[in-house]
């Protein structure tokens, strides 16, 4: 079946990042993330004849997915939450402890403050339900469509839309007015 | 369209699910509805916050050796057509132009001039084009197939010409709107640029003037002795060259 492996390693490499991205989301740490996503590329080598075609970036992504859930539910509910806040709260420190370090006066403050506004979201991302979590970095990071989403959580679009939408509710009502982005509009 | 219909049209239109005729309708209703506005900008916060200050987790180099090690060479060269995709490509980034740059010129003229209101038309129909499915709905690089497909769609046919010769190939057609019109458009493409070219009556072109909108280009040129609109993200080179090609043709 090496033929099928070579295709799937090309496709896994292509959407690396995002399927590192989207584990890393769903299992708050690298190693865990980076396992997964091996899991993954061994499993969808595995059953690459099973592959019925249509999007190959979703079907690669459902199967990265479902690798992480199967680390989750090794690892149980409890531990899942505190993982996921010691490494936030560890990172979010270090960065800032990083960007003190270099630089001047001016550019420390812009730089602290992305920082700061980094580990804030953050924060509040990862305080979401995972099945929101999960839709919105679709969504929004990984510029997934209705359909590609559905395909990877292996839902209904109607399912897609509702989480979108109430993921975006709660994460607007917890993060408070936004404030406004310097945008380069055509205004 | 009142504004319970529209509100579950929001997050679909804003992420561009909706389809041409849909968009349209929705935009409509935008001009008109301060609180559907308020609430498409209140999206584009949340989404360019998340975009600017989330951190997209990079692979580590590790795992990519890892999975590069463990997959045997690859044997022949893709055979995914280039047209499908280029459109494919077209239509994933420009998903986000849709979303973001459609935003911003639907209601900063209202009040505007037409010339102001044509060339949001024309930007917002380039940038549907991009995103959907595809951006024509009667394929064919042979003008004798695209030019009767107009016939009894628009009070004019346009001309059509094909200049692949010229590096400028003729995708297809499609019908769109601007302003309460429905105007052809012809889709041409160069290299990687989808080139859209909106035929219009002379009434349609008013004080429209070229112009540029988030690295998009618009301008006018004349068609077969009609004013022709001309979208696309070529640079200046290319473009002159193009609306030379077009003003030649005959």
């Amino acid at each position: 079946m090496s033929a099928a492996q070579a295709l799937v390693g090309d496709l896994a490499l292509r959407h690396l990042d995002a399927a590192y991205n989207l584990g890393r989301w769903l299992l708050g740490n690298e190693q865990d993330a980076a396992d997964a996503v091996h899991d993954a590329f061994v499993r969808a080598a595995r059953s690459a004849d099973t592959y019925a075609g249509g999007n190959a970036r979703a079907w690669w992504l459902a199967i990265v997915r479902n690798c992480c859930l199967a680390r989750l539910s090794a690892r149980g509910t409890e531990q899942r939450h505190v993982a996921i806040d010691q490494v936030a709260a560890e990172q979010g420190r270090d960065a800032a402890d990083a960007l003190l370090a270099q630089g001047d006066a001016g550019d420390v403050e812009d730089r602290l403050d992305h920082a700061q506004r980094s580990a804030w979201i953050r924060r509040h991302l990862e305080n979401l339900p995972m099945e929101f979590r999960e839709t919105l970095i679709l969504r929004e990071i990984e510029e997934l469509s209705y359909r590609e989403i559905a395909d990877v959580l292996q839902a209904p679009i109607g399912t897609v839309m509702s989480r979108l939408a109430r993921g975006r509710a709660l994460l607007q009502k917890s993060l408070g007015p936004l404030r406004p982005n310097e945008v380069k509009h055509g205004l | 369209m009142d504004c319970s219909s529209a509100r579950d049209l929001l997050a679909p239109y804003f992420d561009g699910e909706l389809d041409r005729a849909a968009s349209r309708e929705f935009e409509a209703h935008l001009d008109d509805c301060a609180d559907c506005r308020a609430a498409l900008i209140e999206l584009d916060a949340l989404r360019r916050t998340l975009r600017t200050d989330l951190p997209r987790y990079a692979a580590p180099q590790a795992l990519r050796e890892r999975i590069r090690a463990e997959t045997p060479k690859p044997v022949a060269a893709r055979s995914r057509p280039s047209r499908q995709r280029w459109l494919a490509l077209a239509a994933s980034w420009a998903i986000a132009f849709v979303a973001g740059a459609a935003l911003v010129p639907l209601w900063s003229s209202h009040g505007g001039n037409v010339g102001e209101q044509t060339a949001r038309d024309l930007f917002a129909g380039h940038w549907r084009a991009l995103a959907a499915t595809s951006p024509v709905d009667v394929v064919s690089t042979d003008r004798h197939t695209v030019k009767p497909w107009f016939a009894g769609k628009v009070a004019q046919a346009p001309l059509v010409q094909d200049f692949a010769d010229r590096g400028f190939s003729l995708v297809g057609g499609r019908i769109d709107y601007v302003g309460s019109a429905r105007v052809p458009v012809l889709v041409y493409r160069h290299g990687q640029h989808l080139i859209d070219v909106f035929v219009l009556a002379q009434n349609e072109v008013g004080m429209l003037a070229a112009t540029e909108r988030q690295g998009y280009w618009l301008d006018v040129v004349t068609l077969g002795g009609l004013p022709a609109a001309i979208v696309s993200d070529m640079d200046a080179s290319e473009r002159t060259r193009f609306a030379q090609v077009l003003a030649a043709a005959n």
